[in-house]
């Protein structure tokens, strides 16, 4: 097993501000770890808990919430509401053993390009030195294996 | 059955360099539900477009997704041609494979496999897009302009001359706000009246302005377009229409001796009045608090004395209801009381006054007919200490904000007083002088090179009568040393706060206001006129502190978009909304009170016999903006986004 | 007089006076240690009353049943601390008029069972204020530091193994008064947001749902927590949420009737350290 881990990341953005960021860094031709694929949402006000769930049942080894900051939001508080949430759902999953590392928030703008590479580039080294989550990755194996009764 | 065209663009080189646009083809061409997969150098170009429009007829596609740039580019354009071919427009969605994908990443093969990805999610949405339609409003095309300082009077006036119908509401007696309290004004030191009162008459005789004088708007409902407003008409007891404002009544009032408003204090009216001699409409009212019939049950003599019986005590407050397609919020601002400065002893020592009380003894038509003489004793003060941030820049007792306008204000004080007392000195506390402004900094270096007016930088900690003098303690910091001034007369520059029933006033009209009470733009840098709702717009100080050029260019602002929304009948919207089902709402409310934009409504459902059934939550399109904050809210699921469904997003995430 | 009696004076009072049409309390249960919930409709019915300190559960959510309070007529309810502040929670969240209920509040402590003063809820908010200033206390657990203590693997598999027996029974949703939704989000298939076969994913995801729902709103009376009927400890999940938001925001949930809910509002200087 000398083949290095390609970790599946799923990222929820917001359109104008996150999605915007990631289009500059296209246009600024920087590179980065192409782990990471994106969903596009109007605002961080949209991102269900759900989704996070759903994407670790897709067998995401992590994922990525961000959108504009505090103050910047194109819908004005969404991404006050976002962050409550945030606050609470991160508590709750680092309390039934879904670790915080796996699943981070951020803020880019769209004006941060260089922001939203570098933190491909370090939040795909992070998964990779975490692994696989096979303890997830079990649960979902088993959904797959027919029911029991 | 989902026939999904999806269409690869090569963008030249920019994708095909990295994304094997020919295997991606193949690849999605495998994926369910896809009926054509294609790619092409140049989509966006037009045979790219028509070869769109082509596939779309000859396979009767459900579905198209175009793999290309970032949706922020062409999405309008590929839709639009969506629609052409017949395609409900909202049935295409961008596989972003080049801002995202091909131009960020080395490795041809991750590349190629990311952007496998990214089209099959995309599939995998668009086959549960739904048809959407704009969202059509119709628009009254009529405005509401609340507030008839410099500020309302400008946008009124705008939005008539371009041939709408404005309606003014002001709550005062008279139009003009604060401008017409002022007596000269920065930078240029023109009169104040002289230039607002010609505007407040062009605004009355408009004729498409109505003119609702002593009036409050009282409620505000529907939305964009289509507002409902009540505004109550406060009961003058003169008749407007056959008064002729010959001012007889004023004359033979036995009440005299009544602090005006308008004075600040300083001059006095009687309790049957006109705020100011030139105050449009010129017709009084009577103040029913200070009346003496009102008080006693006898009086009634301006009554006897109005030759052409115009005043009728038993007139009662009148309801206007009114139709409305766009508002201007432009209700002003208030000075603070600076009664809590107790060390400066205002409203302690008479001869402690505001910088608006100084303006109003510097105005030609003012009580002491702009001759500077003191409250206490009627002298012409020769020493006079201003004191700059009395409230603002200060957490403690005062504002944190700057007000913005009193270092140019005090400037001006300093200057009218040297040009008035030709003997008399004046010194200026301050902490800065902010003279940002055309002709601004050059306005107060004027005041301190030619009128020889003292700026002192530092706080003053005390004042304290003496003699018939008000002594000054304070410090000057660059010189590092306590100093005392013997002064006649000490002004205040006292800070611009929010009308005090502003937050009460922003919940009855439904905008969303900061922690002190002015009023929230939608955002700060890129619609600073436009409030939180659609459709409602500031102007001037209501929004922050202001002086007059930046309240009036805000107002015409607020205007010009106002016109822009009356350019059309109706108004149309992009059709990401929000709705709900009725049927599995728990009317728990937390969705209404998350919206950014109040653009949830309680609703009653109610059987056939009209009894109440439940209550629940009801988007009103109109206001909706699309954010989606309620949804993710909703623990019922009920509400959903139009555009970026459950449903939707649920089949992105399953198909990466 | 024992406080079992001098209640069941007053509910008989309330009962013929017609000051309220209905009771909620407690009659026997199927063993010596049960108590079931009693809806007395007239002063006779009054006679089963129990009231000791096997009274355990919060009857609150009965007050939800369909038509009960449409008649805007009053009903009584025997409530201890933490469903006095359910009450708050129901009302804030419009599920019922708090106007509408008098509440008969007791609480018992060390097998002793004492009366609470007031009846509408308004008047128990210096009471909720106390047990907020408590909170941070009485929401200390070992079992819960110790699943603290533990590394992240050792926590997943802790509730791993605690969700794997999970059945999706629902009893705890049922028993809880706050799961008033018509429907619930497990139970919406368009799309399905919770995995509905029995595996543990399905359990993992319905148990994170129901505690984020229940985050600022659980009063922690352990009806949850007791319908279970595979002893799954609920109650530890939700006090670690309860600990979460008085800490993060110091909200206490069923502070007031008009409390703001926790995940509705916000405040611009939020903590968001965690966000990079
Ligand atoms: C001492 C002093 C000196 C100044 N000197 C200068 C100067 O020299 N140069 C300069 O550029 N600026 C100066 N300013 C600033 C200037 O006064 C303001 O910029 C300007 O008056 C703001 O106009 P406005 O229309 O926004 O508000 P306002 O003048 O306050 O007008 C608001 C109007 O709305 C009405 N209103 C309020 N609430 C309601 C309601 N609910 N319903 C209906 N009507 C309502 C009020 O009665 C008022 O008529 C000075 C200010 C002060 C305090
Ligand atoms: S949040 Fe959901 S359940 Fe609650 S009122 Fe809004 S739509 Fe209804
Ligand atoms: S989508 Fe946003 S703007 Fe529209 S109703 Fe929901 S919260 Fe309000
Ligand atoms: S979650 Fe459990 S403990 Fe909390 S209020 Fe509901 S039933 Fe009571
Ligand atoms: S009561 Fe227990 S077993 Fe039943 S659904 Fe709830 S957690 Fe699962």
């Amino acid at each position: 097993m000398n083949e290095i881990f390609e970790p599946k990341i799923v990222a929820f953005v917001c359109t104008y501000c996150t999605y915007a960021g990631a289009d500059l860094a296209g246009t600024s031709r920087l590179k980065y770890a192409p782990n990471v694929r994106i969903v596009r949402l109007p605002c961080t006000g949209r991102i269900s808990p759900m989704f996070i769930l759903k994407a670790l049942q897709k067998g995401a080894d992590g994922v990525l919430i961000s959108g504009c900051h505090p103050g910047d939001c194109h819908f004005t508080h969404g991404n006050y509401h976002a962050r409550r949430r945030w606050m609470v759902f991160r508590a709750l999953l680092e309390f039934t053993g879904i670790p915080s590392e796996r699943v981070k928030y951020s803020w880019i703008s769209a004006a941060e390009g260089g922001k939203f590479a570098d933190l491909m580039n370090s939040i795909t080294e992070d998964i990779r030195k975490l692994g696989p989550f096979d303890q997830y990755n079990a649960l979902i194996k088993e959904t797959e294996a027919p029911a029991t009764f | 059955m989902a026939k999904i065209g999806v269409f690869i663009c090569h963008c030249g080189e920019n994708i095909s360099a990295k994304v094997d646009c020919k295997k991606l083809a193949a690849t999605i061409a495998e994926h369910p539900g896809v009926a054509v997969s294609v790619d092409y150098k140049y989509f966006c170009a037009d045979p790219g477009q028509e070869s769109i429009k082509k596939a779309i007829r000859e396979n009767h596609l459900t579905g198209v997704v175009v793999a290309a740039c970032s949706p922020r580019m062409h999405e309008a354009t590929f839709r639009k041609a969506c629609a052409e071919a017949g395609l409900n427009p909202y049935m295409c969605e961008i596989a972003n494979i080049r801002e995202h994908c091909s131009w960020v990443h080395t490795d041809q093969d991750m590349a190629t496999e990311k952007a496998a990805d990214i089209t099959r999610s995309m599939v995998e949405k668009v086959k549960r897009n739904n048809k959407l339609q704009p969202i059509e409003v119709p628009v009254t095309r009529r405005a509401l302009v609340i507030g008839g300082g410099v500020a309302g009077i400008q946008a009124a006036l705008d939005i008539a001359n371009a041939g709408q119908e404005v309606v003014l509401v002001e709550r005062e007696p008279s139009l003009g706000g604060h401008m017409a309290q002022l007596s000269e004004t920065f930078p240029t030191l023109d009169c104040s009246q002289c230039i607002l009162t010609p505007r407040m008459v062009e605004a009355a005789q408009h004729p498409k302005i109505r003119l609702l004088t002593y009036a409050e708007v009282v409620s505000v409902d529907g939305y964009i377009g289509n507002f409902h407003v009540k505004v109550k008409m406060k009961a003058r007891y003169v008749d407007m229409e056959s008064c002729t404002g010959c001012g007889d009544c004023i004359t033979k009032c036995p009440q005299k001796k009544i602090s005006s408003e308008f004075d600040c204090g300083i001059g006095k009216r009687a309790a049957i009045y006109t705020p100011f001699a030139q105050s449009v409409p010129n017709k009084p009212v009577i103040d029913k608090a200070t009346c003496t019939y009102f008080k006693n049950g006898k009086c009634k003599i301006c009554m006897r004395s109005c030759q052409i019986n115009a005043i009728n005590f038993d007139m009662q407050d009148e309801f206007i209801e009114l139709e409305i397609g766009a508002i201007v919020v432009a209700t002003g601002f208030q000075v603070q009381n600076n009664a809590v400065y107790g060390e400066y002893g205002y409203g302690k020592y008479p001869d402690v006054i505001t910088g608006l009380q100084f303006e109003r003894l510097a105005s030609a038509s003012g009580p002491t007919f702009g001759k500077i003489l003191r409250p206490s004793d009627g002298k012409e003060p020769k020493n006079i200490v201003f004191i700059q941030c009395a409230g603002s820049r200060d957490p403690s007792k005062g504002v944190r904000y700057c007000s913005k306008i009193c270092c140019m204000y005090t400037a001006k004080h300093a200057m009218l007083y040297s040009h008035k007392v030709h003997d008399g000195k004046s010194h200026i506390f301050y902490m800065d002088i902010r003279a940002a402004g055309k002709g601004y900094d050059e306005f107060t270096r004027r005041t301190i090179e030619e009128d020889g007016v003292s700026y002192l930088r530092g706080r003053v900690s005390k004042v304290w009568p003496k003699m018939s003098k008000l002594m000054v303690r304070g410090v000057d910091t660059l010189l590092g040393k306590p100093v005392v001034i013997a002064a006649d007369m000490v002004v205040l520059a006292t800070a611009m706060v929010p009308q005090p029933d502003a937050k009460e006033f922003a919940k009855t009209i439904g905008i969303a206001y900061d922690e002190y009470g002015f009023f929230n733009e939608a955002h700060l840098k890129l619609r600073p006129v436009e409030s939180s709702t659609a459709g409602i717009f500031l102007a001037g100080t209501c929004q922050s502190p202001k002086d007059i050029p930046d309240s009036v260019s805000q107002a015409s602002a607020s205007a010009s978009k106002v016109l822009a929304l009356f350019s059309k009948q109706t108004l149309e919207r992009e059709p990401v909304v929000a709705s709900n089902n009725e049927a599995t709402c728990a009317g728990c409310w937390g969705c209404v009170l998350a919206c950014p934009y109040n653009a949830i409504e309680k609703k009653d459902i109610l059987d056939r016999s009209g009894k109440l059934i439940k209550r629940v939550a009801s988007v009103n399109p109109g206001l909706c903006q699309g954010c989606g904050t309620c949804v993710t809210f909703c623990r019922s699921n009920s509400l959903d986004l139009a555009g970026f469904t459950e449903k939707q997003i649920f089949a992105e995430v399953m198909g990466l | 007089m024992t406080i079992q009696e001098t209640y069941k004076a007053r509910v008989k009072k309330l009962l013929a006076s017609g000051t309220v049409k209905m009771v909620i309390g407690y009659k026997p249960g199927t063993t010596a240690d049960r108590r079931r919930p009693h809806f007395i409709r007239t002063p006779e019915e009054a006679d089963q009353l129990v009231l000791d300190s096997a009274c355990i559960t919060n009857l609150s959510g009965y007050l939800l049943s369909e038509g009960l309070l449409s008649d805007e007529k009053a009903v009584a309810i025997f409530l201890k601390p933490d469903g006095i502040r359910s009450i708050n929670i129901l009302a804030a969240e419009a599920q019922l008029n708090s106007e509408q209920i008098l509440i008969l509040g007791f609480d018992s402590n060390d097998n002793q069972v004492t009366a609470l003063e007031g009846e509408k809820v308004e008047e128990f908010t210096t009471l909720i204020e106390s047990i907020k200033e408590q909170a941070p206390e009485a929401l200390k657990n070992p079992l819960l530091e110790q699943i603290e203590g533990m590394t992240p693997k050792e926590r997943f598999a802790f509730w791993q193994g605690e969700f794997s027996r999970c059945i999706k029974c629902y009893a705890c949703r049922q028993a809880c008064p706050m799961c008033y939704c018509r429907r619930c989000i497990v139970d919406c298939n368009q799309p399905q947001w919770v995995n509905t076969s029995s595996h543990t994913l399905g359990n993992f995801e319905w148990n994170i749902v129901r505690a984020f729902h229940l985050s600022g709103r659980c009063v922690g009376c352990g009806n949850c927590d007791r319908a279970c009927p595979v002893n799954i400890p609920l109650r530890l999940i939700n006090a670690k949420m309860a600990q979460e938001v008085l800490g993060a925001f110091d909200h206490f949930s069923g502070m007031s009737h008009t409390q703001e809910p926790v995940l509705a509002s916000f405040k611009k200087d939020d903590s968001e350290t965690f966000i990079l």
